[in-house]
């Protein structure tokens, strides 16, 4: 890319007319970075998903305070 | 299920494909440069014969192979070699392979789910699940990876420390290279580099090759999934969970799909990203059992390696592998602790950006990217500089690092398996029955491999009623 392209982020005007055309045949719209700013609609967690969830937060509490009582144990 | 189907748009805007949207299209460098080397693919792809394949394939590969090499780190790698100096060639052979057929596994979703939504892993979990278990997930990154670093610059100091480097050098050497990756602000540029620096990996090969290994015990084990000498013991379970935190952690479904996505495959790709990690993670086995082999003379010569790091681990292995195998070992587990720092920094960066909005990608230049480069040079230099502690007990830090791993995964693979399955996203791509089946199956495994490290810490008797030692 030549140096004339190097303006501030998401500067369209400065994108030269061919690059903007290789980017318009060869990108998926939700490519493109400004279309990724668009948030994923919020989907809310059924009761067996959240279920699982919290029964592995709690395994996951509960096994770090194995592998710290292992730590203090070892360096004893 | 089928690898060329779109799947389904969930966002709002664009909906349209770029050409044909009504308002003015927004583009930057970023897709600038991502647009080059789609537009190689595409070349690639519109020619027909064998050549265009394999150039097709050179083109798309890297993420797959650059997460599972990544993941054959300084930690990884010392577990393969105290589980050679422990248990010798015998039932960990098979394992091992075992457990490179469940990161295949849990990669593939990750290629998957990268195409078809175009986000990050920590994006989606955030955006669609809101930011409750979003920080959970990024808690458990964020501390494993940290972790983890710290893990790669002792093996880089340790292997460096073979050649008699001292300790200061070799962490400011490895920092050095990793900035200097990225000061192409090419994400192909830098994945090429990282891959040639990663294809070392197998530089454990020729070393296993000068143990002169017993290739009828080799093929035994793969076959039989014998000796377990010992049986079921604290320290075999201990081994068991180092060595599958060796091979699946959390910080690799967040890396591989958010490099998919700054590499830019699309749907029509996940053919080949399904390759790139096979073929990743067949190198990968390849390396690890290699690093088995290298070490199973220990076993042989009942030489204690409790403890070793990994300059200990080339200096014993010296009388059996000679001076150029010792040095090819120590070289191995600096390029092991270099990748990893690269790889797992990235992973960081990217899953700070994608949570905080901020851009996230190897193709913006530093004053585009201020946030992301920092998270990763500031996550890289904080590890280097914990390294250099002197009074820190390390041994345990290494310790923690995989243990952390396999117990992290079971929750990170929950979040992964709901957005696999969630067809609002993922459309035709949705996972099929046996993907679930052998996704269900690699969670219940680890966490069994955690309940079982919870019981032979708190209640190792059981493993004498067992039969254990």
């Amino acid at each position: 890319m030549s140096a004339a392209m190097n303006p501030p982020h998401n500067a369209p005007t400065a994108i030269a007319a061919a690059e903007r055309a290789l980017v318009l045949s060869s990108l998926e719209g939700d490519q493109l970075v400004e279309a990724k700013k668009s948030p994923v609609p919020r989907r809310q967690l059924k009761g067996v998903e959240l279920l699982v969830l919290w029964s592995l937060r709690l395994y996951l509490l509960f096994m770090m305070a194995v592998v710290l009582y292992q730590v203090r144990s070892g360096t004893r | 299920m089928t690898a060329d189907a779109p799947a389904p748009k969930v966002r709002t805007e664009p909906a349209s494909p770029v050409g044909e949207a009504q308002a003015p299209v927004v583009i930057t460098h970023e897709d600038v440069d991502r647009a080059h080397d789609r537009a190689r693919v595409q070349g690639a792809r519109s020619r027909r014969g064998a050549f265009s394949r394999i150039r097709l394939l050179w083109l798309l590969l890297g993420p797959g192979i650059l997460v599972m090499l990544g993941e054959n780190d300084g930690p990884s790698m010392l577990s393969y070699a105290a589980t050679g100096a422990k248990f010798g060639i015998g039932f960990f052979l098979p394992f091992i392979v075992l457990t490179f057929a469940m990161a295949v596994v849990v990669q593939e979703m990750t290629v998957r789910l990268g195409a078809a939504t175009h986000r990050g892993h920590a994006e989606l979990i955030f955006e669609r699940f809101g930011p409750f278990w979003g920080w959970f997930s990024m808690i458990d990154l964020g501390i494993g990876n940290f972790l983890t670093l710290v893990t790669e610059f002792i093996a880089i100091r340790a292997g460096l420390g073979f050649f008699g480097v001292p300790s200061g050098v070799a962490v400011l050497g490895a920092l050095l290279l990793l900035y200097s990756a990225l000061l192409t602000h090419r994400y192909w540029t830098w994945e090429r580099i990282t891959l040639a620096i990663a294809a070392f990996n197998l530089i454990f090969v020729p070393v296993a090759l000068l143990a002169h290994p017993d290739w009828h015990a080799i093929a035994r084990a793969l076959g039989t999934w014998t000796p377990l000498p010992g049986g079921l013991t604290k320290d075999t379970v201990l081994i068991l969970l180092a060595d599958i935190g060796a091979t699946v952690t959390p910080w690799m479904l967040f890396f591989q799909q958010s490099a998919t996505v700054d590499k830019g495959l699309t749907t029509r790709d996940i053919r080949f990203g399904r390759l790139d990690t096979l073929l990743g993670a067949t190198l990968a086995t390849v390396a690890a059992l290699a690093v088995v082999a290298a070490a199973a003379p220990l076993f042989t010569h009942h030489m204690s390696a409790e403890n070793f790091e990994a300059a200990q681990f080339a200096q014993a292995l010296q009388p059996i592998v000679g001076h150029i195998g010792a040095s090819l070992f120590a070289l191995g587990m600096v390029e092991a602790g270099l990748v990893a720092c690269v790889t797992i920094s990235t992973s960081s960066a990217y899953a700070f950006g994608e949570v905080a909005g901020s851009p996230h990608s190897l193709n913006l230049r530093m004053w585009e990217g201020k946030a992301f480069y920092s998270v990763l040079f500031l996550c890289a230099a904080l590890a280097a500089g914990i390294v250099m502690i002197p009074t820190l007990p390390l041994v345990y830090v290494v310790l923690l690092v995989n243990v952390i791993a396999v117990l992290a995964m079971p929750p990170a693979l929950v979040f992964l398996y709901l957005l696999v399955n969630d067809r609002e996203l993922m459309g035709p791509l949705v996972s099929p029955g046996w993907a679930n089946l052998l996704a269900t199956l690699v969670v219940l495994l680890l966490t069994g491999a955690g309940i079982l490290f919870g019981v032979s810490v708190i209640a190792p008797s059981v493993f004498a009623a067992l039969g254990g030692k």
